[in-house]
């Protein structure tokens, strides 16, 4: 059968999609007016307390977990905007993460078993808030007895404050869990002879690259590698530099001219002759210092 | 015991008095499924596709590479949800629209027990409910699968906490059963709706009893403990999401809590109904 509007019901059509357009102009329209919030009002502690969030959520905690998760990737997300890419994740003090802990906390009170927060709050957390990091860290140990990356997140919280005997304790403890890698109990040893040494941190971020599943955190110990690549890469030139200048009594003005002793560091340079950084972008050489840096795009961290 | 009596005996429990009460029941159980795919009640599938399908396309985006566990979270969540709601809405309504449309009388002028009739109207509830459930399971199974672009350990670990949603969407359809015999629709839907939210705050009524000072409060709080049910134990969404298993002896007697709690609430409910006048 079939059907054809009555004028009066093609009348009431165009109003529906007259009014849905305009109600979405307006809506347009007022997002663009709106006032500026305030920071006072944008960084408002969250309403609800982690114990508090998992009473009310009935049988959906793990679901308000996600929500809570996904507000602290949201609210990370939107702050990090206002960074250049090469910042690593580890080092956003600055830019006042000042509701991450507490939604961290949220999110693993709400689902204790959720990893990637305690994750998130050993990696990000330290530099924002470090007795919160702890705290949560050591929370999820409480709820987890039985997983030892929590261990290997509290030594590396320690390792970053430089507390290495603490930082060995934790990688201890955590060695002794069913499953832990055998890596785990060699850090003890290294913590307490190397603590501060880049072979230490190489390791620390080679393995985190390896175990950590989250991308954020992933990214952050490929930085942190190339960070620390580049560091033996510069400690190199800078040898380099200072045996061309015994040789020749000046420094080089450009790359070009050290190219017999660039070959025997065999480093990866460009068609000029300039050595690349860990990011593939080419060292600048300073010449009246006799010095090298980091270009300005460089995708290699600077601290 | 009078001869009389002795035949009503001997009449009700015999193979074929039996095999006729299993007939009418199974035939008013598949009436009621039949009004609820006729009153369009698993149209919510649709929507429950539509609120999956857009978290697997969209999830991974803002997940933090969580999806997996979110597709679980959220779609067990949302089945419990919806299901609550069936119970809940279907389930006042189940007994309330017979008398209302005066249908009841034509059924019990046929040889139709009340207790076969409620009983009948229950499961034929719990049959639409577990069709859906079935098909909201297979469509979180399905996106589990599109995530994690191929087969997913999870698609079958998640079915033990379907299986606690459906016997916990049992009890709340008994439930809402119980109070649709004695009150209107909108009552037993609040009612029952309390129920759930308070079965889910059993914890709270324990640790409530055990710090109250008073001996009349700590025994009123005790017996609400134990009197209603208590639904956490049948909560096993979050610990599915991480591929966790629950041990099959506690969900064993975790069902068999459930059947008795909802053999007390058809018990009362059918004794109430029995009471009523119609005319």
């Amino acid at each position: 059968m079939n059907y054809i509007a009555s004028s009066r019901e093609r009348w009431l059509m165009l109003i529906v999609i007259v009014g849905l357009v305009s109600v979405a102009g307006l809506s347009r329209w007022l997002d663009t007016h709106r006032p500026p919030t305030g920071t006072k009002i944008a960084e408002e502690q969250l309403y609800l307390n982690g114990a508090t969030a998992r009473r009310i959520s009935l049988a959906f905690n793990g679901l308000a977990a996600d929500w809570y998760w996904m507000r602290a990737l949201q609210y990370v997300g939107g702050k990090i905007m206002t960074v250049p890419p090469s910042v690593p994740i580890d080092s956003l003090g600055q830019l006042n993460l000042k509701l991450l802990a507490p939604l961290l906390d949220t999110a693993t009170t709400l689902d204790p078993q959720f990893m990637e927060p305690y994750e998130y709050a050993a990696v990000v957390l330290p530099d924002v808030d470090l007795q919160q990091a702890i705290l949560i860290t050591k929370k999820g140990i409480a709820a987890n007895p039985l997983a030892w990356r929590l261990y290997q997140h509290l030594g590396f919280i320690y390792w970053q404050q430089k507390d290495f005997q603490a930082a060995g304790e934790a990688y201890a403890q955590g060695a002794k869990l069913p499953g832990a890698p055998v890596w785990m109990e060699a850090m003890k040893a290294k913590m307490a002879v190397e603590g501060g040494s880049r072979e230490l941190a190489r390791e620390i971020y080679g393995r985190m690259y390896e175990q950590a599943e989250d991308d954020q955190v992933k990214n952050m110990a490929r930085l942190r590698l190339m960070n620390l690549a580049s560091l033996n890469d510069r400690d190199a030139l800078l040898k380099m530099l200072s045996v061309f200048r015994a040789k020749t009594g000046r420094c080089p003005s450009t790359w070009k001219e050290t190219e017999p002793l660039l070959r025997a560091l065999n480093m990866n340079t460009d068609s000029t002759g300039a050595p690349l950084d860990p990011g593939g972008t080419p060292y600048v050489l300073v010449v009246a210092k006799c010095d090298l840096n980091l270009d300005r795009n460089s995708k290699v961290p600077r601290k | 015991m009078d001869k009389v009596q002795a035949s009503k005996i001997v009449e009700t429990t015999s193979p074929l008095a039996f095999a006729g009460v299993r007939n009418r029941i199974a035939t008013i159980a598949g009436n009621t499924f039949r009004e609820a795919v006729r009153d369009r009640v698993l149209y919510n599938l649709v929507l429950f596709v539509l609120i999956l399908t857009g978290a697997a396309v969209f999830i991974g985006e803002i997940s933090g590479g969580q999806e997996r566990k979110i597709i679980v979270d959220l779609g067990l969540s949302a089945m419990l949800l919806f299901g609550v709601f069936i119970a809940i809405f279907v389930g006042v309504g189940l007994v309330y629209k017979e008398i209302e449309r005066r249908t009841v009388y034509a059924i019990f002028s046929k040889p139709v027990g009340r207790s076969e009739f409620l009983i009948g109207k229950y499961l034929g509830l719990c049959l639409t409910l577990l069709v859906n459930v079935a098909v909201m399971g297979a469509g979180v199974s399905l996106a589990l699968i599109y995530v994690s672009h191929g087969w997913d350990q999870l698609v079958l670990t998640i079915w033990p906490a379907i299986l606690l949603i459906y016997v916990e969407l049992m009890l709340l359809t008994g439930v809402a059963l119980l109070f649709s015999s004695f009150s209107s629709p909108a009552l037993s839907a609040l009612l029952t709706f309390f129920v759930f939210i308070i079965g889910h705050f059993s914890a709270d009524l324990k640790s409530l009893s055990g710090s109250m000072g008073s001996v009349a409060a700590r025994w009123l709080f005790a017996s609400l403990y134990y009197l209603l049910p208590n639904l956490a134990n049948l909560s096993f969404i979050t610990p599915a999401a991480h591929g966790q298993l629950p041990d099959p002896s506690r969900v064993a007697v975790v069902v068999l809590y459930t059947l008795v709690y909802i053999m007390i609430t058809i018990a009362m409910a059918a004794m109430i109904f029995s009471r009523r006048n119609f005319k």
